[in-house]
């Protein structure tokens, strides 16, 4: 029903809020799925085991995709640590911009 | 859809009086510097700096960093509190037990054992709660083993604290100047120093984004530091000086580990940015790196300023500047947290950043950094016009540190 780019377009409505940027150039989100029926899963993982957001971010991930794709019925989140997130996962954008070679 | 517990997110009415009454205390401490007779810096043995020092640890370091585990514990455990509700009593209780310790320690030895057995109280609530959350979790990581040790330490530390009190009001007899030692080495080096290496280790990444560091340096630290600690408790019973020569040595080493493990964090922080908590943690380390070059002067010379200077630059420079940049972290989240988070998705809601003050917070810190290098020359040669310099950057420090806190609060 939806494609794993239209997901991801939804998802990164949701911007990490310490540091401004959304979870998908961030690349915390691994994958999305759409089935017939519109039910959608998420594949993502967190900076940190220890992410005080941990349970909002689920949720906002759930009211984007739910908000963003109006034919979606329901979306699950599973959250993965394998792979690890590290920096390399995030786009060239948010690399430069934490590195301070563009404001 | 995914409920948010409360124990995961405390209510920030639970944790803010933690927050604002340290700042009070913090306040009282910087104007009390005002009044000391600069002789009497030179000598840990008074007790007007005794009663300063109660103020400063346990009114700022302790009523902070216990507000800040309210929220932090079940982050750093990935498992909610037991009861968080137990914190609505502790700071409560922890106040009137410090007002009370701090002018019994000059006025009234009774009132002192008074506010001793209520902070003793104050902390076991605290502890109970934290060993009885720390039971349900599944992984024992080194980081609970940390919490489990340094906690262990408190109540240990305290207890020692109470029986000394205690002592001064009459009740008991001890030798207390044996037991200082242990008082001490058990809240400073086991409680606020394992508790600050164990959650540097969690927090410092985390706001870096740091990934790839290994875990060793603070196993080692951590391991190191306990032995230390318990060393000296042991030496102090016994008065042994060779075990507690040991026990310096392990703390030592212990915090080389420990710096190291901060120095590969940095390497790896993909957020390379020197913000305010960078800096802050900067300074930080800056005076407790001099603080320690006092401690082993005093080790080996015995001069008891020395210690002072030490006791300063460590509890001042080094516990002061890691709680002002956790501050000015914290805060802004427990309030967007509460007051933002349920706006997402509906309207444009604030980054965390842009509710710190910033050019306030950053003079604030600097003024503050001024403040304690200038107090600790007027320490060093007992100037008193230093003194005063040094006590009015520290207070003006304060009082903006105190305005940036409601900013934040009141932030909308």
């Amino acid at each position: 029903m939806y494609s794993k780019e239209e997901i991801f377009k939804a998802v990164s409505t949701v911007i990490d809020p310490e540091v401004g940027f959304n979870l998908v150039e961030l690349g915390l989100i691994y994958n999305g799925e759409c089935d017939k029926k519109g039910n959608v899963k998420v594949t993502m993982t967190l900076s940190t085991k220890a992410c005080p957001l941990h349970q909002l971010i689920i949720k906002w991930v759930e009211e984007a995709v739910l908000r963003e794709l109006p034919k979606v019925i329901h979306v699950e989140v599973i959250v993965v640590w394998e792979p690890a997130w590290n920096i390399t996962m995030a786009s060239e954008t948010v690399k430069d911009k934490l590195d301070g070679k563009t404001k | 859809m995914v409920s948010i517990t409360r124990d995961f997110a405390p209510p920030f009415k639970l944790i803010a009086p933690f927050f604002i009454i340290g700042v009070i205390f913090y306040l009282i401490s910087s104007f009390l510097l005002f009044f000391f007779d600069v002789e009497q810096l030179s000598s840990t043995a008074s007790l007007h700096v005794i009663s300063w020092v109660h103020i400063f640890l346990l009114g700022f370091v302790m009523m902070t960093i216990f507000g800040a585990m309210a929220q932090l514990i079940p982050v750093v455990l990935e498992h909610g509190h037991f009861s968080v509700d137990f914190y609505y009593i502790i700071w409560p209780l922890l106040t009137l037990g410090i007002m009370c310790m701090s002018y019994g320690f000059i006025y009234n030895h009774l009132i002192l054992s008074f506010g001793g057995m209520i902070v003793l109280i104050a902390m076991s609530i605290f502890s109970i709660e934290t060993f009885l959350t720390i039971k349900d979790v599944k992984e024992y990581s080194l980081v609970v083993v940390s919490m489990l040790i340094s906690n262990i330490f408190l109540i240990t530390g305290i207890t020692i604290g109470f029986i000394m009190a205690l002592t001064f009001a009459g009740f008991i007899s001890t030798n207390v100047i044996m037991l200082l030692k242990a008082h001490v080495y058990m809240l400073i080096g086991g409680y606020v120093l394992i508790t600050i290496m164990g959650f540097s280790y969690i927090l410092i990444p985390m706001f870096g984004l740091a990934h790839g560091f290994s875990s060793k340096p603070l196993k080692l630290a951590i391991w190191l530091q306990s032995i230390g600690v318990v060393l000296v408790f042991v030496s102090s019973l016994i008065e042994s000086h060779f075990l507690i020569k040991i026990g310096y040595f392990c703390t030592l080493i212990s915090l080389l580990s420990y710096f190291y493990l901060i120095y590969t964090i940095n390497k790896t922080r993909a957020k390379k940015e020197n913000d305010m908590y960078i800096v802050s943690l900067l300074i930080s380390f800056v005076f407790f790196a001099i603080g320690l070059v006092f401690g082993v002067q005093h080790v080996v010379t015995s001069n008891e300023m020395y210690a002072v200077l030490s006791g300063w630059l460590i509890f001042v420079g080094f516990f002061g500047f890691m709680i002002l940049g956790h501050l000015y972290k914290i805060v802004p989240f427990l309030v967007w947290y509460e007051r933002f988070s349920p706006l997402v998705g509906k309207q444009k809601v604030p980054m965390l950043g842009d509710m710190v003050p910033k050019k306030s917070a950053n003079f604030q810190i600097y003024l503050t950094a001024i403040g304690i290098v200038l107090f600790s020359v007027a320490i060093f040669f007992q100037n008193s016009t230093l003194q005063i310099v040094g006590a009015s950057s520290l207070s003006i420090g304060a009082i903006i540190l105190f305005f940036n806190l409601i900013f934040m609060i009141r932030f909308k």
